[in-house]
């Protein structure tokens, strides 16, 4: 059989890793809104990590001469009602919840509670979506009772119940937010499994006799990343909003943890008194954080969908 | 002959909105010199024809040479169209005779065709005229020759009696009154594929009809 | 006088016209150069593969080119009168009177809520002001022009409930309504069966006719263009490059493309041998590699010069009324191509029948049963309704052979590929393969078993999982089945992409890299990787353009021959089977109606099904001689098949048996053997079915 240079042309070059980055990148350059969002998440997050050098004061440092002041050459956003000063404690924060993990006394990870807690429900919400949306029968209507139950509790009371039977630490709270987040994430996956599992590049696995773990894992689930980590970014999102409202509750990480929503509760009885600092600095930051993620998640998606 | 099947259909149409300039070309790029006016649905409201687009001199004394030009171009097919209840029209199922009378009586040109105020079709003297040619056999080679007859029953029975005995075919016919001749009729007959001699003797032979002539056609 | 006396202009007009798209990257041009003209009363046959623009030209003339669209240049003048530059208000008033636009799914113009006879009527009542009631009549007087059954209660049904085919007919109607001058239609019969397609195609034909209509017929098909066109313009990667009269173009093209589409297009009616398919080598260039200074078909032409490459030429005229965009027109000569070494492969010969068939099914079924609504069946009671998608199936396959199995949607011919690959389980009968039986669904399958049997699937855009790359995925079934050790799998992959025509360099692609005739290569490569002894291809070519279609059928010869592989090829376009297959089955409603060798089927005796289908299959040929037999209302709903004989209700040679066919109602037919291999399930005996004249004769 001969095989004649004219009738096998090469494929078009590949381009290079780094210009496939780029063209990567830059649908998030394209969407305005995204890059509104992304300004602010990665500032929060550089704030989180160079925590120590953004400020001199720590997150417990406290002053009893400035008590409740506003913000001052001193205290760029004032001080709270034991003279703590409030940027810090916002950046100290932004640390538990974005970028760092603590687990146990001495032990920590990178992370933050926020992200681990999306990580883990992604994982087991992917996995009970893939079953129920691959398998089919009698375990995709074991996976949606499941799930219906789940999701049959208002997210906050959920929180709540879960934090207050296991305690106030930081896995706690990842736990809680992994346990809250799998149900949308399984229906999510789910449904995207539903219609992947048509395509024919599956029958060609089912042909080979691969076993069902292989092709929702290997086959079907990297198909649906894309809307999977749009979802996850406001998954964060949602994290942190319902840390914040627990925190307000009364249920967030122990003092003196700087965590927002505590900061927002004790802050609350000093409003009408004339120091609203200690309450509004921390509801701008978890508004300003969850709407930037919002923000980026939806300029990616529309940007993604617009040469449809 | 219906006019339904002679007519043109789907003619070029304007709306009385545009302009008269634009008209004129569109006249000219089509290649047509009439053109309905319509509005929604293609119900007709009126007629122009290149004559209504010349401005009678009059109009234009007054003015000066800008005010003509823009006079001209503010013009549209409203302000120089036929209106409606001017025009003459014809239904689709219509002959081409009536088609016929109404042009030459109403001294008109053309003919919009419509269906309950619809325009569905328009019909030209040149669709006719070019029927009037089929109708004689035209365009076609072969024989064709008059023959003059008295006002009276059977005449033409003998003429097609004698034709149809040598075996040939008649290819077309049509008959008027004879002009200058009243109390007769001139009858044409086209025929094809056979020598004119032949046809000239045998015709010659049927009794009280004259020969008026007879020619070879290309 | 004869018939045009008339000065025609042209009702629609295109001069160099040219449409651009805004993307991330900057506009690009979809279309450019563009020049026709149409006149009434006939048809303009726009054709040309995928990605050439002709969908971008018939939504440009109305500008329904959607936001990031827009005409750069040229004119359009409908009528004498120019659309480039107007607004939208202006071009909507135009569009609802005077142009109309029929599209490939009838949905996209049909609202399925409200009832066929309410969407007609509110044409009327909206562009003619007149009475509902007076609206109703014309429409059910419209819909009867249009052929409808039973016009006056199609009136009152949604447009769910009648079938695609009268779909497109209400839509026809709709577009009719108003009398247009001028009729845009966008593969209009592209997604029907060959003969509901027929059907629509002789409509469109009468139209002409009585509507004075002029009309603008985009397809891809060269089939369809030579039944309804009257003038055809071939496009190309975005240009016009060839217009002329249908016959003409067909019987002497002058562009090097449309000399190269003719030799790939299947022409029934031809023996095996003289039905090679040349492909044309290459691929279409995408938008953004379009050269502006150079003939856009010389990377892929045979007989390109320098000039061709660094001049483009213009559309001239080279006969009369006939026009090509090349320079070497008139010394290129059709008829003494050769083809270029390597294109076409060299066959290895065909092995010799041995005793026993590869694969063996009898009396197959596969019912899917069909969920009861009634309460009943909540509680096991109720009465089972299945969908008998495979009913009493018999057939066998010779080893190293190909078999073609025919049929329209909803035959069952994708269900018993399925079956017999082990997609789904059988209701009931045997299934053998290679001495196993094959009953048991692939999961309960042994390995051994299932790398013997592997399939190929129609769509390109489907058969190749987007995350990884190509020698990913090649690679895998030899991993599975350990077809090699681990560290030659590479040298391995390489080997079958060389196989199937593609640089090794293809080894590291994603799928959204390749082109669909590309993918398709890919999805061939894998299925051969385990060297499996029957290989089942499900429609692998209808998905791709007419050129692609061509090297990829050589491919599968080629690789079949190599390998001895047995084939089961499923397709519903009979000229490709033709062409490809050894034996062919013909399927109608879960039965097979003929089968037997190749030439056996195209050639009478016929089964009356077979027969119907021959004739409603368009060839691109103008000039050929076709029987006219159509088939009166539709495929019945297999969940409830009609007694004896499946195809009684539609069958049009009834008239051959006394009591007009009375037994077919009743009895299960008889197989009638015309000769050992070939078969013919009908009650209508052999020697009347001998009777039958050849369905198409070619001049």
């Amino acid at each position: 059989m001969t095989v004649s240079e004219q009738t096998m042309p090469k494929a078009a070059p590949r381009p290079s890793r780094l210009r496939r980055l780029w063209e990567g990148i830059s649908i998030i350059f394209a969407s305005k809104v995204a890059v509104v969002g992304l300004i602010i998440v990665l500032f929060w997050v550089f704030a989180a990590i160079f925590a120590p050098l953004l400020t001199p004061y720590t997150p417990t440092e406290q002053d009893y001469v400035a008590q409740n002041e506003g913000p001052s050459g001193a205290h760029p956003l004032g001080t709270d009602d034991l003279g703590r000063d409030i940027w810090s404690r916002l950046i100290y924060g932004a640390r538990v919840v974005l970028v760092i993990l603590p687990i146990g006394e001495d032990f920590w990870i990178p992370g933050g509670t926020a992200i681990w807690g999306v990580i883990l429900g992604l994982l087991v919400g992917s996995t009970l979506g893939l079953m129920g949306g691959y398998l089919g029968g009698w375990v995709d209507e074991v996976v949606m009772r499941l799930l219906d139950a789940m999701m049959a509790f208002p997210v906050i009371l959920l929180y709540m119940i879960i934090i207050a039977a296991v305690g106030a630490s930081a896995t706690n709270v990842v736990l809680a937010i992994a346990i809250v987040g799998t149900p949308g994430i399984a229906r999510l996956v789910r449904s995207l499994a539903l219609d992947i599992r048509t395509r024919d590049y599956i029958r060609a696995a089912e042909l080979r006799g691969e076993n069902p773990w292989y092709i929702m894992f290997v086959e079907i689930l990297p198909n649906a990343r894309g809307p999977i980590m749009i979802d996850a970014m406001l998954r964060v999102g949602y994290a942190i909003f319902a840390m914040g409202t627990l925190g307000f509750l009364g249920l967030g990480l122990p003092p003196p943890s700087p965590d927002w929503g505590s900061m927002v509760a004790k802050g609350r009885q000093y409003i009408l008194s004339g120091s609203p600092w200690a309450a509004l600095w921390p509801s701008v930051a978890i508004a300003s954080l969850v709407v930037g993620l919002n923000l980026f998640a939806d300029g990616l998606r529309e940007e993604s969908l617009r040469y449809q | 002959m219906f006019v339904r099947d002679y007519m043109t259909r789907h003619p070029v149409m304007v709306e009385p909105t545009m302009s008269i300039v634009e008209a004129q070309g569109i006249m000219a790029e089509a290649k047509v010199r009439h053109l309905p006016v319509i509005e929604k649905g293609k119900r007709l409201i009126g007629l122009i024809t290149r004559q209504r687009m010349r401005i009678p001199p009059t109009e234009l004394a007054s003015l000066n040479v800008w005010e003509i030009t823009r006079f001209l171009s503010n013009l549209t097919v409203k302000d120089v169209m036929v209106k409606q209840q001017d025009l003459v029209t014809i239904e689709p199922d219509a002959t081409l005779e009536e088609a016929a009378q109404l042009m030459v009586q109403n001294r008109i040109g053309c003919l919009p065709v419509l269906e309950e105020g619809i325009v569905v079709g328009i019909i030209t003297e040149t669709d006719l005229l070019a029927q009037l040619s089929n109708l004689l056999g035209g365009n076609v080679p072969g024989v064709r020759f008059t023959m003059r007859v008295p006002d009276k029953i059977g005449e033409f029975a003998k003429i097609t009696s004698a034709i149809a005995s040598q075996g040939w075919g008649i290819y077309a016919s049509g008959g008027v009154p004879a002009p200058k001749h009243p109390g007769y009729w001139d009858i044409v007959f086209k025929l094809r594929n056979v020598p004119k001699d032949d046809v000239v003797a045998v015709v010659k032979k049927i009794e009280g009809q004259e020969l008026v002539e007879v020619r070879e056609t290309v | 006088m004869t018939e045009d006396y008339h000065v025609q202009s042209p009702v629609l007009k295109l001069e160099d016209v040219a449409i651009s798209y805004e993307t991330r990257y900057g506009d690009v041009e979809a279309v450019r150069q563009v020049t026709f003209d149409v006149h009434r009363a006939t048809t303009f046959g726009v054709v040309g593969e995928s990605g050439c623009g002709k969908s971008t030209v018939a939504f440009g003339i109305v500008d329904f080119l959607g936001a990031n669209g827009k005409i750069v240049g040229g004119s359009i003048k409908f009528q004498g009168r120019e659309l480039v530059g107007r607004s939208q208000a202006e071009l909507r008033k135009l569009r609802g009177d005077q142009i109309a636009m029929v599209y490939q799914d009838p949905m996209q113009a049909l609202n399925p809520s409200v009832t066929i006879g309410d969407q007609l009527a509110e044409v009327l009542t909206t562009h003619r002001g007149i009475s509902k009631a007076e609206a109703w009549e014309k429409s059910i007087d419209m819909l009867s022009r249009v052929y409808m059954p039973d016009a006056a209660n199609v009136m009152n049904r949604y447009p769910h409930q009648i079938s695609g085919g009268q779909q497109q007919r209400v839509v026809i109607a709709m577009a009719l309504l108003n009398n247009p001058a001028l009729l845009i239609m966008d593969e209009p019969t592209t997604a029907l069966d060959v003969t509901v397609e027929a059907v629509v195609l002789d409509l469109i034909e009468d139209l002409k006719r009585d509507f004075d209509t002029a009309i603008v017929y985009i397809t891809h098909d060269l089939g369809v263009v030579a039944r309804v066109c009257n003038y055809v313009g071939v496009m190309y990667a975005g240009e016009m490059v060839e217009t002329g009269p249908v016959e003409v173009i067909y019987g002497n093209p002058l562009h090097p493309y449309t000399q190269g589409l003719m030799r790939c297009v299947p022409k029934l009616g031809s023996t095996k041998e003289s039905s090679i398919l040349y492909p044309i080598r290459g691929r279409v260039p995408a938008p953004k590699d379009r050269p502006k200074g150079a003939c856009i078909f010389a990377p892929r032409c045979d007989y390109a010069t320098d000039r061709c490459r660094t001049e483009g030429p213009k559309l001239r005229e080279i006969e009369p009324g006939h026009r090509a965009r090349c320079f070497c027109s008139e010394e290129i000569e059709a008829a003494a191509w050769q083809p270029p070494e390597g294109l076409v492969p060299e066959l290895a010969p065909s092995v010799e029948v041995e005793e026993k068939p590869l694969v063996e099914v009898r009396n197959l079924k596969t019912y899917y049963e069909q969920e009861s609504k009634s309460l009943l069946s909540l509680v096991g009671l109720g009465e089972k309704l299945y969908v008998k998608a495979v009913d009493d199936v018999n057939l066998s396959v010779p080893a190293g052979k190909t078999l073609g199995i025919v049929g329209e949607s909803g035959c069952g011919k994708s269900t018993l590929a399925k079956t017999i690959v082990g997609l789904e389980s059988p209701t009931g009968g045997q299934a053998e393969f290679l001495g196993f039986d094959i009953s048991e669904p692939v999961s309960e399958r042994d390995l051994n078993l299932i790398q013997e049997l592997q399939m190929v699937f129609q769509n390109p855009d489907s058969t190749m999982n987007p995350s990884y790359t190509v020698g990913q995925q090649i690679g895998r079934p030899l991993r599975r089945f350990k077809t090699a050790p681990p560290n030659q799998i590479h040298d391995k992959v390489v080997d079958l992409l060389n196989a199937v025509r593609l640089d090794g360099s293809y080894y590291r692609r994603l799928p959204r890299q390749l082109s669909g005739g590309e993918k398709q290569r890919v999805g061939i490569a894998r299925a051969f990787a385990s060297r499996p002894d029957l290989v089942l291809c499900d429609e692998p070519v209808s998905a791709l353009d007419v050129s692609v279609q061509a090297a990829v059928l050589n491919l599968l010869m080629e690789i079949q021959r190599e390998h001895g592989t047995t084939m089961m090829f499923i397709a519903h376009d009979l000229s490709v089977v033709r062409f490809f297959s050894d034996y062919v089955a013909v399927m109608y409603l879960g039965h097979i109606v003929e089968s037997g060798p190749a030439e056996a089927i195209y050639a009478p005796p016929y089964h009356p099904y077979t027969e119907a289908l021959l004739s409603a299959v368009p060839i691109p040929d103008p000039t050929a001689e076709q029987k006219h037999i159509r088939l009166e209302g539709t495929v019945p709903s297999a969940l409830n098949p009609p007694s004896g004989c499946v195809f009684h209700t539609r069958c049009p040679r009834r008239d051959m048996l006394p009591d007009g066919g009375k037994i077919c109602e009743m009895e299960v037919p008889p197989w009638r053997y015309n000769t050992e291999e070939h078969r013919i399930f009908c009650h209508i005996p052999l020697e009347d079915l001998r009777q039958m004249e050849p369905v198409v004769t070619t001049a």
